[in-house]
């Protein structure tokens, strides 16, 4: 069994146990099953927090040792971060509705989210605009050092700015502000998205190399140009000048 | 023997300048169209003069941001590989070439600026107060996105898709600039200390400047 098949049994074992975990949970005290929902808004963002890092940290390294798996990583990274940061916005709406009455408010965390969001997407875009590998590599490797500077403006955001989003539960000085069971639900939901997070970027950077082969197998083979197949007018009698 | 650096970034942003006084791209068509743009949203929000009086300087500022990454994006700016090669070739050092252009950028988004603001405050009644921090915190704004539209733009490159994707990756990074260009004509109104918006300001500037200078040389060894 090859280590990629592992993770992703562990991954789907992960999301099954979580899932098992959060119901099991009794409903908080003021927002009732709503509460659950955080399970999964949290380790989202937390993740989206990871993929970005990884792809800050393997941008550095393909501008330093210039070989292409650290810009793959980094790409697959930031696609996943990009899914992640999206069900991160789309899962709080969900819960901001019934909690706060509305589907969006103008509040520092969550335009900031928003901001990350459309940065990281910015990034990808940018890598579908350049055709040569080397040249996407280099300049998506330069964004993605540069665009890294969102994420601490956004994790303090809560404390820099008087917002509606409430402060950070466990990544926070002082003791965990949270009930046991809850703290089991929120670990198991942890663990389990981590190993998504593995899967998909192992998939995705899969999916690179074959796509980079294609390339050079496309770039390598001696096709006919369009236009080939049309030969000029034979003219009976004449004879070829080579 | 060539030129020091700031002698080469001058030369550049004066070859800059007289190519866009030749086909006067931003002074012919950007800021009027900007002007337009400050008369357009009224419509949209309605003319309700209380409210666009509250709101106008809010307004004044995101058109400064959306139209002036078109002044960074002009064509007298844009640079092929044939111009790269032969300043390259000239020995100009990437870094100056990187510090010419977003000098003339600036330079051009500052004029947008002085040009569009009377026509805000004419168009809006904005009350403008603390005029002598004016005189800082405009031209920290067109440093700053002249040097993140500049920076944005040498990481893009002369892909087709430019035109749309320097805009869409310079706009969410250009926030904190237009909070504070707003928030400090907010504190002056309310007769607070701006001091903290002007520190994000310089540092968002010295930082993009940093950046740019950096990533000028890596940048020229692609394509």
């Amino acid at each position: 069994m090859t280590r990629r098949r592992i993770i992703e049994i562990a991954a789907i074992a992960g999301l099954g146990g979580a899932l098992i975990t959060a119901l099991v949970v009794p409903p908080e005290r003021t927002q009732g099953d709503l509460a659950r929902l955080l399970f999964v808004h949290v380790p989202s963002i937390w993740i989206a927090y990871l993929a970005f890092s990884v792809t800050l940290v393997t941008s550095a390294l393909y501008l330093w040792k210039r070989e292409m798996r650290w810009d793959r990583l980094a790409a697959a990274s930031a696609e996943v971060g990009v899914f992640f940061t999206g069900a991160t916005i789309l899962i709080g709406m969900i819960w901001g509705k019934p909690t706060w009455g509305v589907w969006w408010t103008w509040d520092a965390r969550l335009v900031l989210t928003a901001v990350l969001f459309f940065v990281y997407l910015g990034y990808l875009a940018l890598r579908r605009s350049i055709i040569d590998p080397v040249a996407r590599a280099h300049r998506s490797a330069l964004f993605g050092v540069l665009a890294i500077i969102q994420i601490p403006i956004v994790h303090f955001s809560v404390v820099w700015w008087r917002t509606l989003h409430q402060q950070a539960s466990i990544l926070r000085p002082g003791p965990l502000q949270m009930d046991p069971p809850f703290r089991s639900a929120f670990l198991a939901s942890v663990v389990a998205f981590t190993f998504v997070y593995v899967a998909l970027v192992m998939r995705r950077m899969q999916l690179g190399r074959l796509e980079d082969e294609i390339e050079v197998r496309l770039a390598s083979s001696h096709q006919e140009v369009a236009g080939a197949a049309v030969a000029p007018p034979r003219i009976e009698g004449a004879v070829d000048s080579v | 023997m060539s030129l020091p650096f700031w002698s080469q970034a001058g030369e550049i942003a004066r070859a800059d300048l007289r190519s866009e006084s030749r086909t006067g791209e931003v002074m012919a068509v950007t800021i009027p169209f900007g002007a337009v743009a400050l008369l357009l949203i009224p419509f949209g929000i309605g003319t309700d003069a209380p409210l666009l009086r509250q709101i106008g300087v809010g307004i004044y500022w995101a058109v400064v941001l959306l139209f002036g990454m078109l002044v960074a994006l002009r064509r007298s700016a844009a640079e092929g590989p044939a111009q790269r090669d032969l300043l390259g070739l000239l020995g100009v050092d990437p870094a100056a070439r990187f510090a010419g252009r977003a000098l003339s950028t600036g330079v051009l988004v500052l004029a947008f600026e002085v040009v569009l603001g009377p026509i805000a405050i004419a168009l809006y009644d904005a009350r403008i107060t603390g005029w002598a921090w004016l005189i800082l915190v405009v031209p920290m704004v067109a440093a700053g996105l002249a040097l993140l539209s500049t920076l944005i733009g040498s990481i893009v490159g002369g892909s087709g898709a430019a035109p749309a994707l320097v805009p869409f990756l310079v706009a969410p990074l250009a926030i904190p600039m237009l909070l504070a260009a707003t928030q400090s004509l907010e504190g002056l109104r309310l007769g607070e200390s701006i001091l903290a918006w002007l520190l994000l300001l310089a540092a968002m500037d010295l930082v993009l400047a940093i950046a740019g200078v950096l990533t000028a040389r890596p940048l020229q060894e692609v394509r």
